[in-house]
């Protein structure tokens, strides 16, 4: 079986892969333990002055992978009660974790970007897209809370707009991202999205290191993005929703 | 290099210097902390000044910090400390000011330039103004501007815009909130600004002392002083060590 998440580090720039394309890059909990590993590695890496995310194929990722949260094994689920609670937890602990790297993270939302895919891309210090992209928090649409998720919006592009994101659901092309601050920087296609992440690239790596690290470890205490205790409240809060029978079925239908 | 010009009940605070842009010298930022300082609601002469207009001659409504100053410094860096501390203050006066303070920014507002916008409470600019902290590349910090972005146009906006040296111009800066009303051409900035600063010079003292007051304090202003503080710290930490001293002597050499 190939590798779930890869990192490659050339020189300042390191490239986090999320690599299920057949999933569509859908969170696993096995996936999400290889992102921790390239984590691990990555705040180890000294001399990387930025990091971009991206995940392989025509998606970025999308979300939470409902094999996982479904639990009755009859409707295709894993038949165990306590993994979703451990997968929220650990997109929980992997946010916090990218967030508080000393480099600058630049999401490259390749493609669809949805739930919690969406969520990991607003961790990052700029998210940059196309046009075209199908980026969003449908969570409530089936009945579930985006609690992870939500703490990284609200910080991304503030309350106001993030409870109206949030409360209405669905998702949205990656033009109408760039218009709610969502995405920072949004390529009219799909094909200009190497060019573009390349000059962002550029621009972070020829900067001081020191510098840009100060100023993004300041950025973190000011906008409270250590508190590691609200986005696993959330997790909890998360996992308590996704257990009800509402929610259950409405996954176990989505499932089928 | 600065001037103070009372109009009535509107204290415009010129920078003049267009040769270089306006760009900031220690005295420069002396001088605004003054005569933004000295604006009170109390008893005395300033007491009359009801609105502040902030403002720069020439092209350009300031391109940030006059490095040159620094250049035959040393390593102890005394003024760039001093044009940060600087810069600090003013940013912390204007926000402490009791009466409403309109930047008319245009042509461009660059690194520290930009930094000043932070503290107005009114920013006018026109579409093709060029904004921006491009600092990082220096090896300097833009951490001054932080907890005053945070509050005025949200942390995702901050954090976007300190952390990429990329500039912007003044649509994009409207569209972030930075920038508070949008004018087409550089020549229609000061008109507007004027007449800004003079409507709001007319409204009720009270009121607009209560509502300058109490939006700052649904902003955090009780914390912020100590933010400030804490940034500030940031960017003098930086100044004096090894990355900022190299990467100024290539822009010196």
């Amino acid at each position: 079986m190939s590798e779930l998440a890869t990192l490659e580090i050339d020189g300042p720039i390191a490239t986090l892969t999320i690599n299920r394309p057949e999933q569509r890059n859908a969170m696993s909990v096995e996936m999400l333990e290889a992102l921790h590993v390239c984590v691990d590695r990555l705040e180890e890496a000294a001399g990387v002055i930025v990091t971009v995310i991206t995940g392989t194929g025509r998606a970025f990722c999308a979300g939470m992978d409902l094999k996982q949260i479904v639990i009755d094994k009859s409707s295709g689920g894993s038949g165990e009660p306590m993994l979703p609670k451990r997968l929220l937890a650990s997109l929980g602990r992997l946010t916090v974790r990218i967030r508080c790297l000393p480099c600058v993270v630049v999401a490259k939302v390749n493609g669809a970007a949805i739930g919690g895919g969406c969520g990991l891309a607003c961790v990052a210090d700029l998210v940059i897209t196309h046009a075209d992209a199908k980026l969003g928090f449908p969570e409530v649409d089936l009945g579930l809370c985006p609690a992870v998720v939500a703490p990284w919006l609200v910080r991304k592009i503030g309350g106001g707009p993030a409870r109206a994101v949030l409360l209405r659901g669905g998702v949205m092309s990656g033009a109408r991202a760039g218009e709610i601050g969502i995405a920072d920087v949004v390529c009219p296609t799909r094909d200009d999205l190497d060019a573009a992440t390349d000059e962002v690239v550029r621009r972070y790596a020829a900067a001081g290191p020191e510098a840009l690290a100060a100023t993004k470890s300041l950025l973190n205490d000011l906008d409270r993005s250590r508190d590691k205790d609200l986005v696993l409240r959330g997790a909890q809060l998360s996992a308590t929703i996704v257990a009800t029978d509402a929610a259950q079925a409405n996954l176990a239908a989505r499932l089928k | 290099m600065i001037r103070i010009e009372d109009d009535g009940t509107v204290r415009s605070i010129v920078f003049d210097r267009p040769d270089k842009r306006n760009a900031l010298t220690p005295a420069m930022l002396d001088g605004l902390v003054a005569a933004v300082r000295a604006v009170t609601v109390g008893k005395g002469d300033d007491a009359a000044v009801r609105a502040i207009l902030l403002r720069g001659e020439g092209k350009s409504f300031c391109a940030g910090f006059d490095l040159d100053l620094c250049k035959d410094d040393g390593p102890e860096q005394p003024t760039m400390l001093a044009l940060l501390s600087g810069l600090s203050s003013a940013v912390e006066a204007m926000r402490a000011c009791p009466r409403p303070v309109v930047i008319a920014c245009q042509g461009a507002a660059v690194a520290g330039g930009c930094a000043l916008l932070g503290g107005a409470d009114y920013v006018i600019a026109d579409r093709g103004a060029k904004l921006g902290y491009p600092v990082v590349r220096l090896g300097i910090s833009p951490a001054v501007s932080a907890p005053f972005l945070i509050d005025g146009v949200g942390a995702g906006n901050a954090r976007r815009r300190l952390l990429d040296s990329e500039l912007f111009d003044g649509a994009a800066g409207s569209r972030m909130g930075l920038v508070h009303e949008l004018v087409e051409t550089r020549d229609e900035v000061l008109p507007a600004a004027a007449d800004a600063a003079r409507t709001m010079a007319s409204r009720s003292v009270h009121g607009m002392k209560t509502t300058k007051a109490w939006a700052l304090v649904c902003g955090g202003e009780k914390k912020m002083a100590g933010r400030a503080a804490r940034a500030l710290d940031t960017s003098l930490s930086l100044v004096t060590g090894d990355e900022a001293r190299e990467r100024l002597a290539a822009v010196w050499k």
